[in-house]
């Protein structure tokens, strides 16, 4: 019995060892070189600077959700592709480093807290204060305008000042478009007007999963669908069933997010990639991807 | 017609044999169902192209999914084992541990357990007043979570199995074990555990294979690409939902017949000596 407990006693501090060992696998995943790295998060003691870290490991771990064209979306070949992926590669080209990426879902993003599994976030983030209090957010890299769409065969609503009141309308979950809807919406240097009453929100992961729920049929699972319009544009050009109603709701900035809590000190690297997105402005770069992305509109640019 | 009370025992009818047996029925439904399938694709134009074009990528999710479950199943065994020897065991405190692994375990979702590994432990870690070395212990890559996850899950659950196996050995074995001098310990891995091994296989077998689609639970978390995370999200951006789900679902099924069929033979090896063999002529 005594050598039974001991060789318990034995199994447990293997397991023990196990998990030590664990914290250093990798996930290796399809394309831009796999995803992940080994010693994401668990590489900087405190005190550590995140952009040296950055430089020093030879390769920024950027975040993506490759649900979301034409902003990020996979090629049958595992790469990634997308206006954010084009960002992302270009601030990790500026950096001097190689860029990996992880997937992610877009709300353990956009709550923070991201343990240093991964360095940034290019992710067509809103910038509002409540996630100001969590991540620190370059300037813009772009504006998107926030549209309505319903089902191409929907023909009750046609106004989207008064026919949308009381409606079913899908949104992706935490996204501003939620924010909107339930008319708390907060964006720096906009003050959105609300046009929708007592709207029936009902949220999913992300948009393209809301596209497809109105696509299933007029008013059968949604009246309609709050996204940004180059996506929405995206699901029409790939032949799903839905149709934009209206001019745009509402126009948002959309920054570069870094970890506020991240293990390592991450002020630099945050003041880098500003400097970055910055350039990328004044030199052209972001206007060049943005056309090349939405068809020839330079959503770098705000406007009106 | 021909039915004939004989002596109070009723004779069955003995009428000719029916033209397909009922093996070929069995086969042959099967079949069918599976051509209607196939037809109900080809009729509604699923994009059949779109399918081709993507089942490479969507395919080379499988790795993860097999890593994963290999993983879990070489977590959950040893967990198993000694859950299940706490369990029998007269300590009383190897039993409580025991008994709280296996409630908990089974009590809570693997989901969660799965989110609680990945999301939940990195909070802990990085609260004010937890010491630094504890990060590496909290904070864990995602494979190795769902690896975690889907090995404490199932141990949980084969503890059971295991202690069914080990009890099942008869305990006049054991006694014989001991009036020959052996300890508690010699007994157990000598004489019960080999001769257990024999009954466990099957159950376990059943769980490997169980695991095999509970692995798709890691792919909800959304960071590693396996096969169910794969063809969610193509199938999200590309508005095909269909195309790639039914990629992932067929490639869930021919590995779990993979894995049955060779689970079969493991059956059969060791139920070597054990069954009885059909009477040969002469």
């Amino acid at each position: 019995m005594r050598r039974m407990r001991a060789l318990v006693l034995v199994s447990m501090l293997l397991l023990v060892f196990a998990a030590a060992c664990g914290g250093g696998e990798t996930t290796a995943g399809d394309g831009n070189g796999g995803n992940g790295g080994s010693d994401s998060g668990t590489a900087g003691k405190e005190g550590n600077d995140l952009l040296a870290v950055v430089k020093e490991r030879g390769t920024l771990i950027a975040s993506t959700d490759p649900a979301y064209p034409p902003q990020s979306s996979r090629t049958p070949d595992g790469e990634l592709e997308g206006f954010d992926i084009d960002v992302t590669n270009e601030i990790a080209k500026r950096l001097g480093v190689e860029v990996e990426y992880e997937t992610p879902p877009f709300n353990a993003i956009i709550s923070g807290g991201w343990s240093g599994r991964w360095d940034l976030s290019v992710g067509s983030i809103t910038i509002t204060p409540e996630r100001q209090k969590v991540l620190h957010f370059t300037p813009p890299y772009y504006f998107t305008p926030a549209s309505i769409a319903v089902h191409s065969e929907s023909s009750d609503i046609q106004d989207t000042e008064s026919d949308l009141d009381g409606k079913k309308i899908g949104v992706c979950v935490e996204c501003s478009y939620q924010f909107y809807l339930q008319k708390k919406l907060n964006i720096p240097g906009e003050s959105p007007e609300y046009v929708v009453d007592d709207a029936d929100i009902k949220t999913y992961d992300t948009d393209s999963t809301a596209i497809q729920e109105l696509a299933v049929g007029p008013g059968v699972r949604l009246d309609a669908v709050m996204s940004a319009l180059p996506t929405l544009e995206q699901a029409i050009g790939d032949d799903v069933p839905i149709k934009i109603v209206g001019a745009p709701l509402f126009y948002e900035p959309l920054g570069v997010a870094v970890d506020k809590e991240s293990p390592e000190d991450p002020k630099a690297f945050f003041e880098e990639v500003s400097k970055i997105i910055e350039e990328m402005h004044s030199d052209g770069t972001l206007t060049e991807f943005a056309k090349k992305w939405y068809d020839g509109t330079d959503l770098s640019k705000k406007t009106s | 017609m021909a039915e004939a009370a004989v002596g109070g025992v009723r004779k069955t009818d003995t009428a000719r044999p029916p033209r397909l047996s009922f093996t070929s029925k069995k086969y042959l439904t099967y079949g069918v169902i599976v051509i209607m399938g196939i037809l109900v694709v080809l009729v509604f134009q699923f994009d059949l192209s779109f399918m081709r074009e993507w089942l490479p990528y969507i395919a080379r999710g499988t790795w993860f999914t097999l890593i994963l479950c290999f993983g879990g199943i070489a977590l959950a065994i040893p967990l198993a084992l000694l859950g299940a020897l706490g369990r029998l065991s007269r300590s009383g405190v190897l039993n409580g541990i025991a008994n709280f692994y296996t409630s908990f375990f089974r009590g809570t979702p693997l989901l969660v357990q799965i989110y609680f590994i990945y999301f939940a432990f990195p909070q802990l870690a990085f609260k004010p007043g937890v010491p630094d070395f504890l990060e590496p212990f909290l904070v864990y890559d995602v494979i190795f979570a769902g690896i975690l996850a889907l090995g404490l899950n199932y141990g949980a659950y084969m503890t059971e199995i295991f202690r069914g196996g080990i009890q099942s050995i008869g305990h006049g074995q054991v006694e014989a074990a001991h009036a020959l001098g052996m300890s508690a310990g010699q007994t157990m891995r000598r004489v019960v555990l080999p001769q257990a091994v024999r009954v466990i296989i099957p159950p376990t077998g059943n769980d490997f294979i169980a695991m095999l689609k509970d692995s798709s639970l890691v792919g909800v978390v959304g960071t590693v690409q396996e096969l169910f995370n794969r063809a969610q999200v193509v199938g999200k951006a590309e508005s095909r939902a269909f195309e790639t789900l039914a990629i992932a679902a067929l490639i869930y099924w021919f590995l779990t017949g993979v894995f049955s069929f060779f689970q079969g033979k493991l059956e059969k090896r060791y139920a070597r000596g054990h069954v009885r063999e059909e009477a040969h002529d002469g």
